[in-house]
């Protein structure tokens, strides 16, 4: 076992958590101001694709990560208006955008790039990584903890930062009211809609971010439908979290450690069915042993469970 | 003057809301705008606090022309509302309720500890004791509404509107709210204090208008009015003279024996409760809603599962039958939300009508089609409810064409005993009307029927018996001819009424 | 008349929908540099061109008309059942494998075969819903997730204990069904089987169940108002397990009719590649679950992909313009279930406020 449970594979852990931990985050935003996000799959399959796209035609991975933020943002914006302006079941709308994320990404892909399936490109670079240089240096926390990308490292950070934004600012405090009870705070003058708009922009932002790392942080390439259930488990990610940014950082983190055990796995010779299959059953046992009351309120709203 | 509206009109497509109806209020004055439910009175006071637009009328404070397009308007023109359902946050802590859109703090953090100071300062000033850091989840509803007024206070509120303020009180409750609200007016707060219960403004209130159907019937000075006036202003002709049979009561028909319904680990929804329904009788139970009159209802519907005792239904055992079993058996219901239990509003007047008969209209499987819409027919015929046809969908209907449909099918199982919960709630006076008229007529064809009504003077006209619950528990059972008012009232706030006699 | 005139309204807005999703597709031609007129014209030709496209097309529609009644089914129950995809998967395989290896006359064989399909495929959509009436595991989620465990599961199946071994091709797929089980060709050399003729006789008997017995009438209402239901004696949970193993049926059904008719043998990815599932659940989506209208919407989308086929095959445009359409008409069909939530939304505050 000493082969299996080593730093590396610690490390990995801390990269694959990434893109869940960026989408779960934006997640759990949404779903404190009462809005259940199942386009997360989609918005970061998005985020992939336009990173890539940016980073072909920018050849500069800064800007690529920017565009991919701001194309993903502008997506979101479209998923907010036709469910809180147009006030159609967030849900439908949610799933009808991962179809349209798939179609899209696979036409533009074909349109921009003339391939099907993936687009690799052996000139493009993808993002550096890291290395701290006082924390390298530590035994065994320096190997897991240094060496990552940027996006990396700014996920941890953006979780620290929701956390502080949500339970110790006035913004966040109006935040959690329109959600917990939007009729109460539209009384009370606070622009309930403008703050769920926010949130759901926000979530976009973080879904391109999570794209970015997926397709230029881990690898350095584009493949059809790479977010491969990713989202879904970012969404899980955030229940059991409870929406608490620290609470969403633990549970990523669990399901980033299947991702990278999943991957050990390949190694030994197991099946590649059950080790890619791993994740998914982790987060439906997952899902039996925790779970959140306003996540609760949401299958009830969508059930029609009293 | 401190506030004026003028001739203000509020039209929904056909339909005429408020009609240039006149209003003022002097300052340190307490003005009671009553009439009848759908007589304007909400309507009015929403186009006041910003959430609705008038289509023609002027609002001026302190002389000066205002106008209000949202709820942020009328707060910065010192005009505060409590709405009747109240406007809280339940997880989050009464001082986090309180300064809400004003938090303390500086550079864009919040910070709870002077907010706690803040609103422990405000209640010393007006003197309504509060506990700052207690969850409002876990607070009475008696100290809601007591930190509904500190937050329009807290808001820098002249002109509060009290919207219903005492529909879910206690009486005590009611009682030191009121005596809360004569002693802000005293010190120079207005308070307009909308309502349908009488006796209440007869002793606060400097003055009263009287909405109905949208136009004012009149402004007057308590000293200078009583309630029959006020109640013939309100109503616009005298009812009916009322006249029941005394109730020859026959066989048992519910026996709820010794009921009692826990969730988790608290104490129980419904404790220990035992009471009969006999043929030919109608009993009320009367009590301020939430005191377990829902669980008592699900209890004996089928809709949940109790803990402990017997619920027996002409004579029979249903404790364990599920909804449709005990359906069968004999009982219908009328529901205490149409709209939550009673109906579907996507589905059509057909569907929604046929609820309760798809298992006895059927053949191999199939509805009778042919059958069940001449049942429907008759349903819409003899109650006269107004819908364009069986097809259009239930949310068309006005709520008391709705609660009229509802009513018929209900009935229309023609079972020995009937469940008719706050079965006029919300209706206009027309279908009441019917509706009592109806049950009565049951009664009168030896049906037995509970009657759950959070409207006193309902219970009182219709029971021949009367129990009353609090907290889950049944505190008294009075003989119509026997009850009044004070000792419900008594009873309804978990008082003895033997203790005192 | 009024139902009439209530149908012609259901009508324009799939309509709008499908004009507005033709634009975007132009839209998306014109990027590409393509011609839109001679684009549209070869999607028309190729899946509608002569009568070998026409049937193409009626192949592809078979299995996304099955899937589509069977998500129509739980939708109608308030039921989002989005694991068509795993039913219909576990459903095939469990097919093939019967189909392979049970014995006994064809007689007994053929309808064996399509229980198991069916009942498999109802079985992992009844758990499912097992695992939301029981743990409270929130449905949407679990479905899922458990289209990636089926699609992995089947996948190793097929490529270690039931891989078909006498050919020389390596790939992970059963052996082939014997040829006295398969369902017959229509019409000799084209592809369309008599899995479409099951698909339509499902699409009038769904229908009419749906509108005229006791349980459809309990599943609508099940959905409109769960709470109403509950009241009027409709038994929520064996209802929901009802209508969810129907569901999971009907996906079962589609992965034994392809399987039978068309793959004479259960092929790792040959049902997910086409997007069947999901197909099927955009077109009870693209026809709020009505049975007919969701058979007709299955043979639409089918005939976008069959056309982008044609597309694809005569121009420089890529067959994914279809996807593009496809999309872009889902969301305009959310836009239409928004109108009518604007339309609800006005309603209720005009009939709120008053009260």
């Amino acid at each position: 076992m000493d082969q299996f449970l080593d730093i590396s594979l610690f490390n990995s852990t801390i990269r694959m958590v990434t893109p869940i931990l960026l989408a779960a985050l934006g997640g759990a935003l949404c779903a404190r101001v009462g809005f259940f996000n199942v386009a997360l799959e989609g918005m970061i399959l998005t985020g992939a694709f336009t990173a890539i796209v940016g980073n072909h035609f920018f050849g500069n991975v800064w800007l690529a990560v920017l565009f991919a933020a701001g194309c993903v943002t502008l997506f979101s914006w479209l998923l907010a208006f036709i469910s809180l302006h147009l006030k159609a079941n967030e849900i439908i709308v949610g799933i009808s955008f991962n179809f349209l994320a798939a179609g899209l990404t696979t036409f533009t892909l074909r349109a921009l790039f003339d391939v099907k399936g993936a687009y690799y490109d052996k000139n493009m670079t993808g993002l550096p990584t890291w290395n701290i240089p006082e924390v390298q240096d530590i035994p065994v926390l320096g190997g897991i903890i240094s060496g990552h990308s940027p996006l990396v490292y700014l996920a941890f950070l953006l979780a620290a930062v929701m956390q502080y934004y949500l339970f110790k600012t006035k913004s966040g405090f109006r935040l959690l009211a329109s959600g917990e009870n939007p009729v109460a705070a539209q009384s009370l003058g606070i622009k309930v809609r403008r703050i769920q708009y926010g949130a759901i922009l926000a979530s976009g932002l973080l879904c391109g971010l999570a794209g970015a790392q997926l397709s230029l942080g881990q690898v350095t390439m584009f493949s059809e439908g790479m977010t491969g259930g990713r989202g879904f488990i970012a969404l899980v990610a955030t229940m059991l979290g409870q929406n608490n940014p620290l609470g969403v950082v633990a549970s990523s983190l669990l399901f980033g450690f299947m991702d990278a055990i999943s991957i050990r796995l390949q190694g030994f010779s197991l099946p590649t069915h059950f080790t890619l299959m791993l994740p998914f059953v982790v987060t439906l046992i997952a899902m039996f042993f925790f779970k959140d009351k306003s996540y609760l309120q949401h299958s009830n709203k969508i059930n029609g469970r009293s | 003057m401190l506030l004026e509206m003028e001739k203000m009109t509020k039209k929904y497509g056909a339909l005429t809301a408020n009609h240039e109806v006149d209003f003022n209020l002097r300052k340190g004055e307490i003005h009671a705008l009553v009439g009848e439910n759908g007589a304007g009175k909400t309507t009015l006071m929403r186009i006041l606090y910003g959430m609705e637009q008038p289509t023609s009328g002027v609002i001026k404070v302190d002389g000066k022309e205002r106008q209000f397009g949202t709820p942020a308007d009328a707060i910065q023109s010192g005009i505060g509302m409590v709405h009747q359902h109240f406007m809280l946050f339940p997880s989050f802590s009464i001082a986090e309720n309180i300064v809400i859109g004003r938090e303390p703090g500086t550079a864009g953090r919040f910070d709870r500890k002077e907010a706690a100071q803040v609103v422990r300062e405000l209640s010393q000033q007006y003197g309504m004791p509060v506990d700052p850091l207690m969850k409002i989840g876990d607070c009475s509803l008696g100290v809601q509404q007591r930190v509904e007024i500190l937050k329009v206070l807290y808001q820098g509120a002249d002109i509060i509107v009290l919207d219903e303020p005492t529909g879910v009180l206690t009486p005590l409750e009611v009682k030191e709210l009121l005596a809360a609200i004569k002693g802000l007016a005293a010190k120079g707060k207005s308070f307009i204090l909308i309502t349908h219960k009488l006796h209440e403004i007869m002793d606060v209130a400097d003055r009263i208008t009287v909405l109905r159907d949208g136009k004012v019937t009149g402004v007057l000075n308590t000293a200078d009015t009583n309630a029959e006036e006020l109640s013939r202003l309100m109503v616009g002709r005298e009812l009916a003279e009322f006249k029941k049979q005394p109730s020859v009561p026959g066989d048992i028909v519910l026996d709820v024996d010794q009921v009692t319904l826990q969730a988790g680990k608290g104490k129980p929804l419904l404790d220990q409760i035992s009471l009969q329904v006999r043929a030919g009788e109608i009993v009320g139970v009367a009590g301020i809603s939430g005191n377990g009159q829902s669980e008592l209802i699900q209890a004996i519907t089928g809709l949940a599962r109790i803990d402990k005792g017997k619920v027996r239904l002409a004579g029979q055992d249903v404790t364990e039958s599920s909804v449709r079993e005990i359906r069968n058996r004999g009982l219908a219901h009328i529901p205490e939300d149409r709209y939550m239990w009673g109906a579907a509003g996507e589905a059509s007047v057909f569907e929604n009508g046929l609820m309760g008969y798809q298992r006895k209209h059927q053949r191999f499987g199939f509805i009778q089609g042919k059958r069940s819409r001449k049942m429907v027919a008759d349903f819409i015929r003899t109650f006269g409810v107004k819908t364009s046809s069986q097809e259009t969908k239930a949310r068309y209907l006005s709520g008391g064409n709705l609660q009229k449909l509802i009513v018929a099918r209900e009935l229309g199982h023609g079972t020995p005993f009937v469940i008719a919960a706050e079965p006029t709630r919300g209706v206009d006076i027309g279908a009441m009307e019917t509706i009592h008229g109806e049950l009565l007529r049951r009664r009168e064809e030896r049906g037995g029927i509970l009657l759950i009504s959070s409207e006193l003077s309902e219970i009182l006209k219709l029971s021949d018996r009367i129990v009353v619950m609090y907290d889950g528990r049944i505190t008294g059972e009075l003989r119509t001819e026997e009850a009044t008012e004070e000792k419900i009232s008594l009873l309804m706030a978990g008082g003895d009424i033997h203790a005192q006699s | 008349m009024h139902n009439l005139k209530q149908n012609a309204k259901q009508l324009i807005h799939p309509l709008v929908a499908i004009v507005l999703g033709l634009l975007a597709g132009a839209a998306a031609i014109l990027v590409v540099g393509g011609s839109v007129t001679e684009t549209f014209a070869e999607m028309w030709k190729g899946a509608f061109g002569n009568f070998y496209f026409f049937t193409n097309t009626l192949a592809r529609s078979t299995p996304i008309i099955l899937v589509g009644l069977g998500v129509a089914v739980a939708f109608r129950a308030g039921f989002l059942n989005m694991g068509s995809e795993g039913q219909m998967l576990l459903g095939a395989l469990a097919a093939s494998l019967t189909a392979i290896y049970m014995p006994g006359p064809v007689w007994i064989k053929i309808p064996v075969i399509f229980a198991v399909g069916m009942i498999v495929g109802g079985l992992y959509s009844a758990f499912a819903s097992w695992l939301d009436t029981r743990f409270r595991m929130n449905l949407i989620i679990t479905t899922l997730l458990l289209n990636y465990i089926a699609q992995y599961l089947t996948g190793y199946l097929v490529s270690y204990p039931f891989k078909d071994t006498t050919g020389s091709a390596a790939l992970a797929q059963t052996q082939m069904v014997d040829k006295s089980l398969w369902l017959d060709k229509l019409f000799k050399g084209m592809s369309v089987h008599t899995g479409f003729i099951i698909a339509i006789a499902a699409t009038l008997i769904l229908y009419v169940f749906m509108k005229y017995t006791v349980s459809g009438y309990e599943i609508r209402s099940l959905g409109s108002n769960p709470r109403f239901a509950a009241y009027g004696g409709v038994k929520r949970g064996r209802l929901m397990l009802f209508s969810m193993l129907l569901s999971g049926a009907f996906a079962g059904l589609a992965g034994t009719v392809e399987v039978l008719g068309t793959q004479y043998r259960f092929l790792d990815g040959a049902l997910s590649a086409p997007n069947y599932a999901f197909t099927g659940i955009m077109a009870a989506m693209l026809a709020s679950s009505n049975p007919i209208g969701t058979a007709l919407a299955a043979v639409l989308l089918a005939a976008l992909q069959t056309g982008g086929m044609g597309v694809e095959r005569n121009t420089d445009v890529p067959l994914e313009i279809s996807s593009v359409i496809q999309a872009v008409l889902i969301l305009f069909v959310t836009a239409r279930i928004s109108y009518s939530f604007i339309k609800r939304r006005k309603g209720g505050a005009a009939s709120g406020s008053v009260s």
